[in-house]
């Protein structure tokens, strides 16, 4: 017998960890948190949880923690993350991605000096969430600060946090030459497809035909061109020496996606070159979808545009210099 | 006080930068005060390019100058253009290898000179723009030493460059020599 | 230590690694260029950074990244490159990060030309980017003293927590004029703060940041600010007075290159007994208006004032400022990198004065 324990005050009533609970244990209570929100709570028989963590997997608040059946406690909120509530929707994976790179970090015992770069967009206050130093730079710009930052500072592990309007529309130049530098710094690209702190506007990586404020009748590919597959951009260069694409849209997705991060950490750690992870997320706000419905969505219409996998790696960047 | 300044110009390539820069190098040896302003317009790409060198003994007002007691021209576009602006009484070095006109200004000390024959005559052909430069020397009563700019020749073509010196103060002097006899009263 | 025989742009980068400033992060442009081209090659004997950016933009935001890691930096550009640095300008004032920016004036607007002008005088003293935010202006008129307010321009940054920019013009830029330098490893190592970012050895974490979505916050921020720049305004203030000896019926006002080419046409203009004075501002923000004031009710009967830039007057809202109405200013420009000759300047004082006698 497993056992989970719910922070309601943390509960956005994204309902996400209602339909990743394989037993069907958690449902919505019937009463309102302190913040107005319906809260999730264990209501199934307590002999048939497992302790499978799937639940606090899929919680993007920070708000489970999970007991395996010989009571040692399987699932831990990070360090890497201060306690704020953070101000992402509900069941918007930002809180995922926030906590599986703070994971990552505390794991690889780098907390100490890690600094990371906040951009502007929703996960402009990043720097309010990760337990870290942080810079909140420019629209765009954060592969450059990053950049002064890596080079003042080598002996720190240094990373950007941005989403599609910042990293490949304003700092598309950004991004790109400080892939090429082959900066020794780490990028964890969110993208969404959408958007999402000004409403719902149409970013380069919208779908074609997907319906934004700004291209209500669905992106026309004929006159906004098709969405940019930045991963695959990128690992075009020959200097970047981890690629990868990830999604966050189901615990088994967000784990995977943990070690390709990992990866990218334990990378700069030892001194390889610029690493880039893009991270496939929800925007059930914008989308118009509920945060479930979003997941599907992602699974549905993202991947086959934006598909998952290694794009490159330090082996097989050595490989192409030898050959 | 005493202080002087001059305007080298000719194309690009030609050495008038370095010539100048030589003179301003040799003056502030002599514990003078110096500017050397380049033009850096777009002429540089290949069209004419000049600096105007101005030498104190007092600090350096106005590094721009646009009537020259001096002025050192390899081409005819530079004569064309400078030699209008020479004060009364100054020196006016011209390069006859590539200015094959006669150039008047009663009022002005002029020296033609053939650089490139004489470069050649002292096996330092490229040296054309300092057999310019001593003739200027030679023709003024410089503030500068003709030493000091040996000297800075000396400093300038040092390591690997050092064997192109004995030919380079071979031209310079030789330079100095035609802009004394030109200056020379006649007779 | 002797004098040597340098470019103007050379002796900035020299001065800035005597300085003790080993980060530099820029971009190519004419009439700046010889200063990243010397400390690539001079920050790699001091085992220093240099990045050449993609932009300006990214330049002047990689300042930002090392600056906040409490490293002594910098970046140099010429005036089309100090506009696309706006941005990251109001972002390092804002934050409170020191760090030195070099603008080698060229002609403008649009791609302009490359020549020496004055024309950024706005661009540099009333504000870059948005925002209440001041920097720090400093317009040498020599290649020695473009060394020495480099030096100054470390210091003052990192008194005060806020950019300074060295502003002068592609004439000192491209000049070579013999320099003296301060000795090399004299500089002071950064002291030791409570704000940059780095290795955290069991401290508190640290933001820099400039987002306040509190407008109370952002209100206190901002008074924070101005209250810094008022402390910067009534200690920081320099000038230079020329020619005042024996008295003066007309006051000319300069600064940078023209007030050195003002100088000779002083020279030349008095050697004919007329008396006349230059005034030349050394700090341009923050500006010696008390200074000025004092010089202009110095000018023996009612005398003009003669503002000479090399733009269509952008000082002159200063001098303007500074006389409050209590003296008649006029005001002699050029642009598009025509520089005013001695000459034509002393043919200027000549005509006022005859008004004058």
């Amino acid at each position: 017998m497993g056992e989970i324990q719910i922070a309601e005050e943390r509960c956005k009533g994204c309902g996400l960890c209602i339909d990743v609970c394989p037993r069907g244990l958690i449902s919505f209570s019937e009463d309102l948190n302190e913040k107005g929100y319906t809260y999730v709570r264990f209501d199934g028989d307590p002999a048939q949880c497992t302790g499978c963590t799937m639940c606090a997997t899929a919680c993007p608040d920070q708000g489970i923690e999970v007991w395996n059946k010989a009571g040692k406690q399987t699932f831990v909120n990070t360090t890497g993350l201060t306690e704020r509530m953070t101000h992402y929707c509900p069941g918007c994976t930002h809180g995922m991605i926030h906590r599986i790179t703070a994971e990552c970090l505390e794991e690889l015992d780098l907390l100490p000096r890690a600094v990371g770069v906040a951009p502007v967009g929703c996960s402009v206050l990043a720097y309010e969430y990760f337990n870290i130093d942080m810079f909140e730079a420019a629209h765009g710009r954060a592969p450059a600060v990053a950049t002064g930052a890596k080079r003042a500072r080598p002996e720190c592990i240094v990373f950007t946090y941005q989403g599609d309007g910042d990293l490949v529309s304003i700092g598309g130049n950004e991004i790109l030459h400080a892939a090429n530098r082959g900066e020794k710094i780490t990028v964890i690209f969110v993208n969404n497809a959408i958007y999402g702190m000004t409403g719902g506007q149409m970013a380069p990586t919208t779908l074609a035909g997907q319906r934004t404020t700004t291209c209500p009748d669905g992106r026309d590919v004929e006159e906004t061109g098709h969405p940019i597959r930045m991963a695959e951009l990128l690992a075009t260069l020959q200097t970047p020496a981890f690629v990868a694409r990830g999604s966050s849209h189901d615990p088994k997705h967000l784990l995977k996606t943990k070690k390709l991060i990992k990866q990218a950490f334990q990378h700069q750690r030892d001194g390889t070159c610029f690493s880039f992870i893009e991270v496939l997320s929800t925007c059930p706000t914008n989308w118009g979808l509920a945060p479930q419905e979003s997941c599907d969505w992602v699974q549905d219409h993202m991947i086959p545009q934006f598909p998952l996998g290694i794009l490159k790696e330090p082996e097989r960047a050595t490989a192409e210099v030898s050959g | 006080m005493k202080s002087t300044d001059v305007l080298m110009a000719g194309f690009g390539g030609q050495g008038m930068l370095l010539a100048g820069k030589l003179l301003a190098a040799a003056a502030m040896a002599e514990g003078l005060e110096v500017s050397w302003l380049p033009s850096y317009g777009p002429e540089m790409r290949g069209g004419t390019a000049n600096v105007i060198v101005c030498v104190s003994d007092e600090p350096i007002g106005s590094p721009l100058i646009t009537s020259h007691r001096g002025l050192v021209v390899m081409n005819l576009p530079s004569l064309e253009k400078f030699g209008p602006r020479v004060v009364p009484g100054g020196v006016i070095v011209v390069n006859t290898a590539l200015i094959d006109r006669e150039y008047e200004r009663e009022d002005c000390v002029v020296v033609r000179v053939d650089a490139r024959r004489i470069a050649i005559d002292a096996e330092a052909d490229r040296a054309q723009n300092l057999v310019m430069l001593g003739a200027y020397l030679g023709a003024t009563e410089t503030i500068v030493p003709y030493e000091a700019v040996e000297e800075a020749i000396c400093k300038t073509f040092s390591g690997r460059k050092a064997r192109f010196a004995p030919a380079s103060i071979t031209a310079l002097r030789r330079g100095i020599a035609e802009g004394r006899r030109a200056v020379l009263p006649v007779g | 230590m002797s004098k040597v025989l340098m470019k103007g742009n050379e002796a900035l980068g020299e001065a800035a690694v005597r300085a003790g400033c080993v980060h530099f992060f820029g971009y190519p442009i004419t009439p700046q260029t010889e200063v990243p081209e010397y400390l690539v090659k001079r920050l790699r004997e001091v085992g220093g950074t240099f990045v050449q950016a993609e932009s300006e933009v990214a330049s002047i935001n990689m300042v930002m990244g090392a600056a906040g890691m409490g490293v002594r930096c910098m970046t140099s550009s010429s005036s089309p490159g100090i506009s696309l640095m706006a941005e990251g300008m109001s972002y390092i004032a804002a934050c409170e990060l020191p760090c030195v920016v070099i603008n080698m004036m060229r002609a403008g607007p649009g791609l302009g030309g490359i020549l020496p002008a004055q024309s950024d005088y706005f661009q540099a003293t009333r504000g870059h980017g948005h925002g209440d935010y001041q920097v720090i202006v400093l317009a040498p008129s020599s290649v020695q003293e473009a060394v020495d307010l480099t030096t100054l321009a470390f210091e003052l940054s990192e008194k005060y927590r806020n950019p300074a920019m060295v502003c002068a013009d592609g004439m000192i830029g491209q000049m070579m004029e013999p320099v003296e330098f301060p000795e090399e490893g004299a500089a002071t190592p950064m002291p030791e703060n409570d704000w940059s970012l780095g290795a955290r050895d069991g401290r508190e974490r640290r933001i820099v940041n400039s987002l306040y979505l509190s407008p109370e916050d952002l209100h206190r921020h901002n008074l924070k600010l101005k209250a810094k720049y008022d402390e910067i305004a009534a200690n920081e203030t320099r000038q230079e007075i020329y020619g005042t000896d024996d008295g003066y019926d007309v006051l000319v006002v300069a600064f940078g290159t023209m007030a050195r080419i003002c100088k000779t046409a002083i020279d030349e203009v008095r050697a004919e007994g007329l008396r006349v004075a230059l005034f030349r501002p050394i700090t341009l923000n923050p500006y010696p208006f008390g200074a000025l004031r004092d010089a202009m009710d110095a000018i023996e009967g009612d005398g003009p004032v003669l503002d000479i830039e090399m733009s269509m007057g952008q000082m002159l809202y200063d001098v303007k400022l500074a006389a409050e109405g209590s003296r008649r200013i006029e005001f002699y420009g050029t642009a598009g990198g025509v520089v005013p000759s001695p000459d034509e300047v002393a043919e200027k004082i000549r005509g006022l004065m005859q008004g004058v006698q």
